[in-house]
């Protein structure tokens, strides 16, 4: 219970951090908003082409606006090496990491709901908020699996001399199954046509998210030991 | 001298085998009916293939010992791994390109394995851009193993998504007995023998290397000091 209790007070910071500084959800939603701007200018949206679209569209912002989000929380411990007190505090290296990963699924989740919003008025595609809790759950899964790893790597390219701009190299060959799992159920369950279920890429999430968690679990405390 | 000797032993055999292997490639393997001669590429192919494999779990595996033992020994063994995985990946989807071009018209497509190892390959770029940027010798170990492990972890789980869309890409090795000519799947076996070899000398050349870098690098440092 103290691992969790740790944990949320790791998330309760990053989200007071937020309110009173207002770093890294507000860029995310900011950044979400211009790339809806940009898509609408380098495809051409109408009424035939956007179920087929959208998927492609909203993964693509919801992975970039991510990378963006989840640098700069790391870039925040970075700042006067302010995870060194973490580490000489009695709480573990584990309990640090679930809650950085709590604090970015969070933004992640804020920012993935804003864009859906932003994108179900600009594009005039309420339909897809009607089907919200349909696209819930590879929603979750995904967003969680961007943060397990996002944590990890974001921690470790804020390490290096390239900083943030690393992030991507790292972090985008690990998470193409997170973004071929989402595209194909949301594309799936906007095109009610299809026949096939949004099941086996479900499954992939699942086991991606609880390899990652293991694995991260095992990985984190050597990259903050010094 | 141990190592020396098994150099000396390793050398020798290449020195048979290569020649031996090309000879077979170009004379002794039957030419495939519909693809022609171009078919001949796939035994470089498959052999640069699995010695990148090896290579890589060289690396996933030397990233654990490392982050166990805390030995720059392993790391060293890691990243010259790295760099011989990368070499030999590349190699690999530039054979298979140049093969694919007459034999699917295309140059690239987008079959779960020809993604699977252009993913693989990002990572390993990405493992020496992450090395290139941190100075300290012990962190910048600790920071690439996790990347060693993550890394190779990811490779099933991208095999798996990927296969849902249909896959063209020629199966070599069915379950119950191949679609291969006897005649070829043996100069493909000895092809990728001699690769396998091939790769272990060049390791251990480059661990050598590296080793003697890093033991100039430390004599620098001492006498800066």
């Amino acid at each position: 219970m103290k691992f969790m209790r740790n944990a949320i007070a790791i998330l309760r910071k990053d989200v007071l951090l937020e309110i009173r500084g207002k770093e890294s959800l507000s860029l995310m939603l900011f950044l979400s908003l211009l790339f809806l701007v940009i898509f609408n200018f380098a495809l051409d949206i109408d009424k035939d082409n956007i179920s087929s679209l959208a998927p492609g569209i909203l993964w693509v912002i919801f992975t970039f606006s991510g990378i963006l989000g989840m640098g700069r929380t790391s870039m925040a411990e970075r700042d006067e090496e302010a995870y060194l007190s973490v580490i000489f505090s009695p709480a573990s290296a584990e309990s640090f990491y679930i809650g950085k990963v709590l604090s970015n699924f969070l933004f992640l989740i804020l920012m993935e709901g804003f864009t859906l919003l932003l994108f179900a008025i600009l594009f005039d595609f309420e339909k897809i908020i009607g089907l919200l809790p349909k696209l819930a759950p590879s929603l979750f899964l995904g967003t969680l699996g961007f943060s397990l790893v996002g944590t990890l790597f974001s921690f470790l390219a804020t390490a290096s001399r390239h900083g943030e701009v690393l992030m991507p190299f790292l972090y985008l060959p690990i998470v193409i199954p997170i973004i071929l799992g989402g595209v194909s159920s949301m594309s799936i369950i906007l095109n009610e046509n299809l026949v096939e279920g949004t099941g086996k890429w479900l499954q992939i999430l699942v086991i991606f998210d609880i390899l990652y968690l293991s694995l991260s679990l095992l990985l984190f405390r050597y990259l903050i030991e010094e | 001298m141990k190592v020396n000797k098994i150099i000396i032993i390793l050398f020798f055999f290449l020195l048979v085998m290569i020649p031996l292997d090309f000879f077979l490639i170009f004379k002794v393997a039957p030419t495939e009916r519909i693809m022609g001669d171009v078919q001949r590429i796939f035994y470089l192919h498959v052999a640069l293939a699995s010695g990148a494999l090896f290579a890589f779990t060289g690396v996933f595996l030397s990233s654990i010992f490392f982050l166990l033992t805390k030995k720059l020994f392993w790391d060293t063994a890691a990243y010259t791994s790295a760099e011989i995985g990368v070499l030999f990946s590349t190699l690999v989807l530039i054979t298979g390109s140049m093969w694919a071009r007459p034999v699917w018209n295309v140059w690239w497509t987008w079959d779960p394995r020809l993604l699977t190892t252009l993913i693989l390959w990002f990572v390993y770029v990405g493992y020496f851009l992450l090395r290139s940027g941190i100075s300290d010798r012990f962190k910048k170990a600790r920071y690439s193993a996790v990347i060693g492990i993550v890394g190779f972890v990811d490779i099933p789980i991208i095999r798996f998504s990927t296969k849902w869309w249909r896959s063209i890409h020629p199966l070599v090795s069915k379950e119950g007995g191949g679609g291969l000519d006897p005649l070829m799947k043996n100069v493909m076996l000895f092809s990728m023998a001699t690769f396998l070899v091939f790769t272990i000398l060049l390791f251990i050349f480059r661990f050598r290397l590296a080793r003697i870098e890093e033991k100039l690098q430390g004599l620098k440092k001492r006498m800066e000091d």
